[in-house]
Parts: structure tokens; C-alpha cells; sequence
């Protein structure tokens, strides 16, 4: 009875002090911070969406970089006379970036968690100002999952479907 | 010891049961039983095969999906549709069933929808024991309400139940009965109406019956949800073909090809407003307002029928809305919307058919399907197209959906003179589910202030609706001179 008490003592203890495998390898690399110009998309006087860059330092690591490139995203335009397509209380509460490619930006707030009330192109350039921002500055992202409070949603104002990921659709973009 | 021997049995009873993390206990009236459970998306899913079995029923796979067999009443059900088919009806689940290691997972609401149909059984499911019931239908008491309303000359007869339950509708001479499936409280045993359509309804043990005043008076019936509503629309038959029978619900009118249902589709409803304009005006009202006239419009000028998947300030899911065409067997969707953009000054009309971008991913996925089986998609119309999917159906219908929306696109800038925004892709949600050419128009900015003056004005109305009209009956002609229905020198004939 001593032995065996002895014994699993001794595995409780072993597997405490066992220290945690990093993440990745490379973490030193990937978390290397350098200053990046990156595209945000916003809405064009003629309805399309236009690239706006700006400088921002991000880590390498595209999984990390993306989460503060859609923070960016929502703060808005330079130029305050282009106005927000998202609801100005809508919050990233994560994105991330899965190794075959999909994007997942997961959005909360009030007014998307109550129901959002605008008409389809609004919600279209909302969407996919995102999805052209993810797909235009990290290579590795092909798609766009958009998520509401961590879950799938039906739509985020009643017309478009996300209950796909979305790719990026050219002609809604400035030539 | 012989006192305690049945204690020790069920001792031994409880410890052979003892749930594992991704079990449950599946209960039936012959007894106990553990089944395998799965936990996706934050819903718990059930193993089909093991509790169909258990009920003494099958589960089998098909080029598709999967099919549940039981007391030969098949459901059909996969993985990439939260639908499944029952007798034709659709089931509705919160998640698409999953497959794990080759065996199908699916929700509780599967069983429900299934069950009831197949065996008069009901399902309950308590999270906490992990105990899923399955018993004999404990046939509750629906209280029901009825209200008769004729708005714009379709008398609406609306029957609201206290709770979901099967029915059936039955014509006879001058007279629809409405048979329901459970016990119900009747509001009055009889009640006569000053209406154009209605006579008389009469409650008898689980029966409605409503005489009708006009016995040649079209009908179409259609269900609502939160609360349960049952809905028939009484109005005249539209004037066609001698040799077309009378409408006659459920039933698809006419079987010959042609465009002879059209669904329109009012956007938003009830709490889901839409976009609000600067004056006040709300999508949900705009929509609803524009429709009904270009529903009667259509009606006189087509001679086609035409279905509101809303009639009033209702809240109709968007799924509901497809459905609803899909029941009706309609050959042509329209949904109106109203625009809303932060650019100011942006205006015109747009029309949009559903994306590529959504749809390949699908098409992909069904050919998958179907290289894995090895043999071919199954006919259309059948229970298993139905399933590949739901989300797939508009698939088989975007270049007729894309030559309506042009034709819708034409007419919108033609009338109203606007700029042109064109014809546009997108996946939108409403036009995913449709099994027929469909179409999203957004008739006019209502967050400019001069475009939402105009949608209040009778003026602007009538343009709109004569332009859609029109644009409908220039894809019927097209659709119907390119299949054969009629011939080329017809076009004439359709003008205003």
C-alpha cells in the first residue's frame, strides 16, 4: 500500500514538473515584430471597395498579425469623411487562421447580437470588407468564416449568408 | 437473500448502464438501453443507427446521405443540410447531422420530426440525466384561435394553435376541412362571416370546416411558426385556359411546363425591420406595401398565381420563405428589398441572383457524393436531390435565375430611368434553399431621402410595380418560347 502510494506520488510529481512543450519551434521567429503596410478595405465614393494602407507593426506569424490587422480594420478609415460599414459598437473578439486556409473573424457587439438593421449592400460591403482585407494582406488566407459571439450565424442584417466561408468577390473591389 | 435478489438485479441493471462521458440512456416503453452521444456546435447529437435500432427500425446509407427506416416510413438526412425529408415534409434540425468515424450523429429534433410521423412516438431529451424518452404520443389538448380577414381581395383565414401539430386540409364541393392531428379546444362551435369568400367555419371533434360562399374560389394554405399559425388564402381563380383544372391546394395547379406560380417574397417583417430611412420609413413596411400590388398586378396581367410568403407584419424566416416556394412548387421567386448604404447619394435599383462563389463549394460536394456512390445524382424531384441539398437546389437554376434578374435589372432601369447597378451576385441566404429561378431585386436606396420620398408616393409605386410586372412576363415569354410552350411569334400577343 506505501509502494503503491509512493509510486503515484511520484507520477503526480513528474507530470507537475514536466515542463510545457512550446507551441511552436519557431515562436521566437514568428512573434518577431517588423513594421508591415498593409491594405484596408473600406467603401469608395462609388459604392465599390478601395484599398487604404497603412503601416502597422505585426508579427510574422500570419496567425497572430491577423487578429490586429482586422482590430485596425474597425477603427476606421483615415479619412473621416468615409464612413464605418460595420456598426460602430461592433467589436473582433478573435480571429484566427486554420493551416488549410480559412480565416475565422469572430464579430460581437450590441447592436450585431440584437439584430442589425440596414439593407444588402451595406451588409455586403461590410462582409466582404473584411473578407477582401484577409485575403489581400495574408497569402495564406483563401476564405473568410464570420462568426457572431463565437457561434455560426445566419446572416448579420437578414440577407447575407455566412454560413459558409466567403471568398473574395473581385468586382465588388476598385479596379 | 431471496428479498434483495431483485435489488441485486437492479444493481446490476444501473452498473451495466452506467453512462460513459458520450453516452446516454435511451429510454422505451420495453426498456433501457445506452446510446452513443457527440457533441458538435454546442448541440448533442445521437447516434441514428443505434436509436433507430433500438426502436426496432434501420438506418442505412444512400449515394446522399443516410435513410432511417421505420414501419417502412423512410426519413432521408445528411451531413451538409440541417433538413431532412419525411413523407415529403421537411424536418428542421438547429445543425446538419454529423458523420463521425462513418456513423451518423443527429439532433434530438431529427427523432421528433421523424418519430411522430413513423410510429406516433414523441422524444423528449434531459440534458442533465442524459436520458433520452421516447414514448407513445401523449395527445395534449391544442387550443385553437381563428380570424377571418379579406385585405385587398384575398380573404385570409387564419388559424393560430397553441402549439405545433400535423393536420390535413381536404377540399370538397364549396368547402375546405382542416383535420388535425391531436385533440382540440375549439373557440366556438360555429361562427358566420361578412366576407366575399368565407361562409361559415364549424368546429367538430378535431375537425374545421369552412363553407365557402364562391365553390370555384382559389385556396392556398401555408404554415407559420412563433406562434403556430395555419394560413389559407381564399381569393379568384384567375382566368386562364379553358382547359386548366381548378386550383386546387396542395397540389401544383397546372403540370404542364410554364411559369403558372410565382412567389413573391416581401423582405424582412415583424421585429426584423430592415433598413430604416432617414424619414422614418422601414423596409419591412415598404416591401410589404409594394408587394401586394404587384401581387394583384400579376395576377391581372399574367394570369399566373401568385403567393406572398408574408401577407401582414410577420415575422417569416428566411428559410421559411424558400420553403414556402418549394411547397407551392412555384416556377419563379422574386424577393423585394429596399437598399441602405452609408455612401450618401447612393441610389438606383439593384438585382441579384445567388453567388457562384456559394454554390461551387456545393456542387463540388454533390459530385464528391456522387463519384463516391459511383452512380448518378438521382432525378429531380426525389427525396434524395432533396437532400444534396437544400443549400444546393438553387445550383441547377443560376443561368435561369441569372437571365430573370437581367430581365428584372432591364425593366427597373427602363421605368425608372435610375442608374443602372446591374445585375450582381451574392449568397444571399433567401436565395440559397430555392428549387426554382430566383431573383433579390433592391428596388431603391430607402437611406437616400429623395428615393425614400418616392417609395411613399403612389406614383413611384405603380412604376415599380408595372416594371417588375413587366419583367416577369418578358422572362415567362422567353422562358416558356425557349422550351416550347410557346411559339416564337407569341411575344406579341403578351404586350401591355
Amino acid at each position: 500500500m506505501i509502494r503503491r502510494f509512493a509510486f503515484v506520488t511520484l507520477l503526480l510529481l513528474t507530470t507537475s514538473c514536466r515542463r510545457q512543450q512550446p507551441l511552436s519551434r519557431n515562436l521566437n521567429v514568428e512573434n518577431k515584430v517588423a513594421m508591415r503596410t498593409v491594405s484596408l478595405y473600406y467603401e469608395s465614393p462609388d459604392l465599390l471597395l478601395a484599398p487604404e494602407r497603412r503601416n502597422l507593426p505585426l508579427p510574422q506569424n500570419p496567425a497572430a498579425a491577423l487578429d490586429l490587422v482586422m482590430r485596425e480594420l474597425l477603427k476606421g478609415s483615415a479619412n473621416a469623411a468615409v464612413p464605418r460599414l460595420l456598426p460602430a459598437d461592433t467589436t473582433i473578439r478573435g480571429a484566427y487562421l486554420l493551416p488549410e486556409g480559412t480565416a475565422f473573424v469572430d464579430l460581437g457587439g450590441p447592436t450585431l447580437t440584437q439584430g442589425w438593421t440596414t439593407g444588402s449592400h451595406q451588409e455586403l460591403m461590410a462582409i466582404y470588407s473584411g473578407v477582401q482585407t484577409v485575403t489581400a494582406n495574408f497569402v495564406e488566407a483563401k476564405r473568410v468564416r464570420v462568426l457572431v459571439n463565437g457561434e455560426p450565424a445566419e446572416t448579420l442584417a437578414g440577407h447575407v449568408s455566412l454560413s459558409r466561408a466567403l471568398t473574395p468577390v473581385p468586382s465588388m473591389v476598385v479596379r | 437473500m431471496k428479498r434483495f435478489f431483485p435489488l441485486l438485479i437492479l444493481a446490476a441493471a444501473s452498473i451495466l448502464l452506467a453512462q460513459a462521458p458520450n453516452q446516454a440512456t435511451l429510454r422505451t416503453p420495453t426498456g433501457d438501453r445506452l446510446v452513443t452521444i457527440t457533441r458538435v456546435n454546442g448541440q448533442t447529437l445521437f447516434a441514428a443507427d443505434e436509436v433507430m435500432a433500438a426502436l426496432g427500425g434501420a438506418v442505412s446509407p444512400d449515394a446522399t446521405g443516410f435513410k432511417a427506416n421505420l414501419n417502412n416510413t423512410i426519413a432521408a438526412f445528411g451531413p451538409d443540410s440541417r433538413f431532412g425529408v419525411v413523407r415529403d415534409e421537411l424536418i428542421e434540425m438547429p445543425i446538419a447531422p454529423a458523420i463521425v468515424e462513418g456513423r451518423p450523429y443527429v439532433p434530438l429534433q431529427f427523432f421528433q420530426g421523424f418519430l411522430g410521423k413513423a410510429a406516433d412516438l414523441e422524444v423528449s431529451w434531459d440534458p442533465v440525466s442524459r436520458f433520452l424518452t421516447v414514448r407513445p404520443t401523449q395527445h395534449t389538448i391544442i387550443g385553437v384561435q381563428l380570424s377571418v380577414a379579406n385585405v385587398q381581395g384575398v380573404s385570409k383565414v387564419v388559424i393560430t394553435l397553441s402549439g405545433p401539430t400535423d393536420y390535413t386540409i381536404t377540399k370538397e364541393q364549396s368547402a375546405y376541412t382542416i383535420r388535425f392531428k391531436t385533440q382540440i379546444r375549439a373557440p366556438f362551435a360555429a361562427q358566420s362571416y361578412d366576407d366575399p369568400y368565407v361562409a361559415k367555419a364549424t368546429f367538430s371533434a378535431s375537425d374545421l370546416r369552412l363553407d365557402l360562399k364562391a365553390p370555384d374560389a382559389g385556396a392556398d394554405a401555408y404554415k407559420l411558426e412563433n406562434p403556430f399559425r395555419i394560413v389559407l388564402d381564399f381569393h379568384k381563380v384567375a382566368p386562364g385556359p379553358s382547359t386548366l383544372p381548378t386550383i386546387v391546394i396542395p397540389t401544383r395547379p397546372v403540370e404542364t411546363p410554364g411559369i403558372h406560380t410565382i412567389v413573391i417574397d416581401p423582405g424582412h417583417g415583424g421585429k426584423e425591420v430592415g433598413a430604416i430611412g432617414p424619414g422614418g420609413m422601414m423596409e419591412k413596411d415598404a416591401t410589404l406595401t409594394l408587394c401586394r400590388k404587384l401581387a394583384d398586378n400579376l395576377e391581372t396581367r399574367l394570369r399566373t398565381r401568385v403567393i406572398l410568403t408574408r401577407t401582414d407584419d410577420s415575422v417569416v424566416t428566411l428559410d421559411q420563405r424558400t420553403a414556402i416556394a418549394n411547397q407551392y412548387k412555384a416556377d419563379l421567386f422574386l424577393s423585394v428589398h429596399m437598399n441602405a448604404a452609408v455612401v450618401k447619394g447612393a441610389h438606383g435599383s439593384e438585382t441579384y441572383f445567388l453567388s457562384l462563389e456559394a454554390s461551387d463549394e456545393l456542387a463540388r460536394k454533390a459530385a464528391e457524393v456522387e463519384n463516391a456512390a459511383g452512380r448518378p445524382l438521382p432525378p429531380a424531384g426525389s427525396s434524395d436531390l432533396k437532400l444534396i441539398l437544400w443549400d444546393l437546389a438553387q445550383q441547377e437554376y443560376l443561368a435561369e435565375s441569372s437571365r430573370f434578374a437581367q430581365a428584372v435589372q432591364e425593366e427597373m432601369n427602363r421605368a425608372t430611368g435610375v442608374q443602372n447597378r446591374g445585375v450582381k451576385q451574392a449568397p444571399f441566404k433567401v436565395l440559397v434553399g430555392a428549387t426554382m429561378p430566383a431573383a433579390l431585386v433592391e428596388v431603391a436606396f430607402i437611406t437616400n431621402p429623395e428615393e425614400e420620398a418616392k417609395l411613399k408616393t403612389d406614383d413611384f409605386q405603380k412604376m415599380i410595380i408595372d416594371a417588375l410586372t413587366t419583367a416577369i412576363q418578358r422572362y415567362k415569354i422567353d422562358y416558356e418560347t425557349r422550351i416550347g410552350v410557346l411559339r416564337p411569334a407569341a411575344p406579341a400577343a403578351a404586350s401591355k
